[in-house]
């Protein structure tokens, strides 16, 4: 189970609002490569995963991006606060506002919500922890890009911060898949399922 | 900056500690200079958690009990401080 927090992971305090700079962050809030989709991806492979490291390491990771989900809510919910309509005319917001108001939705920028159909829960270790650093890394690449958009400090800031998690993310699950590696038959590597198949394990008599 | 803010500030960047080490330890967890760093700043998290909680309200739904306005008053995490 979890147990809510009344706090930030990160401490956010947008003074500026910037409807068209929300229009673009919401895309990690529930875009493609966004954090509801980390979330949701890490939290639904580690179900059938057969090695405990892995296990909690897609708990505490897929937990943390729920705390990112978060802040990119409150970010989106503090740049669109109290806006005018000609704020939101001017800004280019109205094909957002028509459907949602000021409310936070998860879709992606191009307006496409949010879809399960963007990531993957194979069922294969090798393959999801595969999945899981290239999501790490798109994800990185979606925060650079966002920053190009950013002169705000008052966003940049926890912009950086999101963005720094997703490299030591890459980085847990790269020593993951090393702990899963040294487990296996270093011939078998990726010939086999390690969470289906039963061929692929070291001899016993050799550990 | 209110003291609230500060406190929170302070007592987010232990729990952000607490977070890292806690996700490190998941695939180093031999390191001792690491699981002793982690005790450390969870020490002081408890300390000023309680001390912000005494002072400002309940932080999580385990500490509630006996203050259930101060858990449903503002700020929410998402709202600037003068909402």
């Amino acid at each position: 189970m979890w147990v809510y927090e009344k706090k930030l992971e990160y401490p956010i305090n947008i003074k500026q609002t910037n409807p068209a700079l929300a229009k673009i962050i919401i895309s990690q809030y529930g875009g493609p490569d966004g954090e509801l989709g980390a979330s949701l991806r890490y939290l639904s492979q580690r179900y059938s995963v057969p090695y405990p490291e892995i296990k909690a390491i897609l708990t505490d990771i897929g937990t943390e991006e729920l705390a990112h989900l978060e802040m990119v809510g409150t970010i989106v919910y503090q740049l669109t606060r109290n806006l005018s309509m000609d704020e939101i005319k001017a800004a280019g917001f109205q094909d957002y506002f028509v459907d949602h108001t000021t409310a936070v939705y998860p879709t992606a920028a191009s307006g496409m919500p949010y879809s399960a159909s963007t990531m993957q829960v194979k069922g294969d270790l090798l393959t999801d922890l595969h999945e899981d650093l290239a999501a790490e890394q798109k994800a990185r690449t979606t925060y650079d890009n966002i920053l190009r958009f950013c002169d705000d400090p008052d966003v940049i800031d926890p912009i950086r911060f999101l963005r720094a998690r997703e490299i030591v993310h890459y980085q847990r699950f790269g020593e993951g898949l090393r702990i899963v590696t040294d487990k296996l038959d270093s011939k078998n590597f990726y010939a086999f399922n390690p969470e289906f198949d039963k061929c692929h394990l070291k001899n016993k008599k050799n550990k | 900056m209110t003291e609230r803010e500060r406190m929170l500030k302070n007592l987010s960047s232990y729990d952000f500690a607490i977070i890292e080490l806690h996700i490190y330890l998941d695939t180093h967890p031999d390191d001792l200079s690491a699981a002793n760093a982690m005790k450390e700043y969870e020490a002081k998290s408890r300390i000023l958690r309680s001390e912000y909680e005494e002072k400002f309200g309940p932080l999580s739904t385990k500490n509630v009990s006996g203050n259930r306005w101060a858990w449903i008053s503002n700020p929410w995490p998402w709202n600037r401080q003068e909402e």
